[in-house]
């Protein structure tokens, strides 16, 4: 019943061409702006491109799975104790990296801190590989965790899963809580204060230390949750370095996307670039002449509306003028 | 008269390059100096240091009777010492408003009654509050920053190179709030470049190459035309 020809083409398939992309691409999208989030807060607050986000979210997804699986002499804690002490990690690693990497290269050109953030993404995915683990395992997704079915509803036979559910629920609380803080709280005044001029914010009295410190504390914790959000089935894993090599390239792009230093533009990009890619992924075969297209194109459809973008509005989506 | 500022022997510079080579000067209690020099002598090098914005290498600046230097910049704002930078130095991307919260930032209690004191100095600014510091023109920039600088409610207040772009008719202006917010019992240290502000002058220093070449009453350096000649150019 849901079928409809299209001239030289395949039957269009509501459920094939519409519904699964659609879903796919928000999932992923919500993916893209967790990770996302983070960068923006980076971006926002240092002026850097943190490249070391995947992997305090995959410190976090380690942490929570081998205190909720009890690996090894560790307790086996109920998941949420566990999933606490996951975003702890994260946040520790965060703070740790601004310590020892971030502060000591405080004046220094912004392209040396990126570099430093570089460094300590391979530093983080040779520690995880050190790490006694099980390299291949996920951790449980929402649905198993509470003992309910694993989708909220069904739309034409697709099931929309709980965890998809959980991702977005928790990109929009986090995307508007971060808005709040920047908006509203001193301490994220300061924030800004100090990215704007750090002069001017120790003449004030600010600590640009401290303000440094907080705002890799909350990355970290966006990285954390993140990372626990998104290691679980059916793609997801624990692999060291699959975040950073996967989802964190297309977050950045998400991020540029949405223009960087937006808080809503991180989630405006990253489920804009879910969407491309899944919808370009799609079985496009009712269109005519799509049919030969070869793999790759998601990649290739996610390049062109970037660069699109870039040209019309060179500060991304939501990005402000400076 | 009691001596607000003490500075002894101070020195200060750059990686390992000496800039300030032992200056020493103190300033009273509830008087404006103002610091001549030409550029590069080490004037900004002199307040950033009294600010905590630079390590001090050697020697000490005493503020009301305790030693402040070596001390973090919060802890000297937080002590009664606000400096006004040199470049105004507002945050471009928030309002003229939270500029000025920020600069209560260490002294939260006063900020509602400095607020009021500001708009009192610059109505300009608080006909602009809810806009973009980056915004405004180069004189609301410098009454900007000098109304920020006020938010912590000093006892001393450093101001460096105040009247930088500035029409000469912006910078009596500027000199002449400068001069009331003294008259209202701030003690002011004033870097400046235009002899212009000499009028509102207690005491004069000339600075020159990293040390304290004059140090008198404003009317002396006025009366004094080789001085003029020699150290302003
Ligand atoms: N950030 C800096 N790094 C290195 N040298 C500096 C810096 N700022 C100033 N200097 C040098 O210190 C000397 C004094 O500068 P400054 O205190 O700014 O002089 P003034 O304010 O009197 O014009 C100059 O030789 C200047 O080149
Ligand atoms: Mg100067």
């Amino acid at each position: 019943m849901h079928e409809l020809v299209l001239a030289g083409g395949t039957p269009f398939s509501v459920q094939l061409n519409l519904l699964t992309p659609l879903f796919d691409g928000i999932a992923n999208g919500a993916a893209y702006g967790l990770l996302g989030l983070g960068l923006v807060l980076l971006y926002k607050s240092n002026g850097i491109f943190n490249f070391a986000q995947g992997e305090f979210a995959m410190i976090a997804a380690i942490v929570t799975y081998v205190f909720d699986s009890g690996t090894g002499v560790l307790p086996n804690l109920p998941f949420f104790v566990a999933a606490l002490l996951g975003v702890v990690a994260g946040v520790l690693v965060a703070l740790i990296t601004e310590r020892l990497v971030i502060r000591p290269m405080f004046n220094r050109a912004k392209v040396i801190l990126v570099v430093g953030t570089v460094g300590v993404a391979l530093l983080l995915i040779g520690v995880e590989g050190l790490l006694p683990y099980p390299k291949t395992e996920q951790l449980p997704d929402i649905g198993t965790v509470l003992g309910v079915r694993p989708y909220v509803a069904k739309v034409d036979q697709i099931p929309i899963a709980d965890q998809d559910v959980a991702k977005i629920v928790m990109l929009v609380v986090l995307a508007i809580a971060a808005y709040v803080f920047f908006r509203y709280t001193r301490t994220g005044t300061a924030i800004l204060a100090v990215s704007q001029d750090s002069t001017a914010a120790r003449v004030v009295g600010i600590s640009v230390e401290r303000i440094s410190a907080i705002s890799w504390g909350i990355a970290g914790l966006l990285g954390g949750v993140a990372g626990i959000l998104l290691a679980v089935p059916p793609q997801g894993t624990l692999t060291p370095g699959a975040f950073t090599g996967s989802t964190l390239i297309v977050a950045f792009a998400a991020a540029v996307l949405g223009g960087m230093t937006s808080l809503p533009g991180a989630f405006v990009g990253g489920m804009g670039l879910g969407l491309i890619e899944a919808f370009a992924n799609a079985d496009a075969a009712f269109v005519p002449g799509l049919r030969s297209v070869a793999n790759g194109q998601a990649e290739l459809a996610v390049f062109v509306v970037l660069i699109l973008v870039l040209l019309v509005r060179p500060r991304g989506l939501l990005g402000q003028e400076s | 008269m009691t001596q607000l500022l003490e500075v002894e022997d101070l020195r200060a510079g750059y990686g390992s390059v000496p800039v300030l080579q032992g200056v020493t000067f103190s300033v009273a209690e509830g008087e404006t100096a103002v610091m001549f020099g030409l550029n590069g002598a080490g004037k900004s090098t002199t307040v950033n240091t009294i600010a905590g914005l630079l390590k001090t290498w050697g020697g000490k600046v005493t503020f009301d009777g305790e030693v402040i230097s070596g001390l973090p910049a919060s802890e000297i704002v937080k002590r009664g010492v606000s400096l006004c930078p040199e470049g105004r130095r507002v945050f471009p991307q928030l309002s003229v408003r939270t500029n000025l919260e920020l600069g209560a930032w260490t002294n939260r209690s006063v900020q509602a009654e400095q607020l009021e004191r500001v708009f009192g100095y610059f109505p300009r600014l608080e006909e602009r509050s809810a806009q973009m510091a980056g915004t405004l023109s180069g004189g609301e920039q410098q009454m900007l920053a000098i109304g920020r600088a006020l938010m912590s409610k000093p006892r001393l207040l450093l101001i460096d190179e105040a009247s930088l772009g500035l029409s000469p008719k912006l910078t009596q202006t500027v000199f002449q709030v400068v001069d009331q917010i003294n008259d209202d019992g701030t003690t002011v240290v004033i870097v400046e470049q235009n002899v212009g502000v000499l009028p509102y002058a207690d005491q004069a220093l000339v600075m020159q190459k990293g040390t304290i070449t004059f140090d008198g009453r404003g009317e002396a350096l006025a009366k004094t035309g080789d001085l003029r000649a020699a150290y302003l150019g």
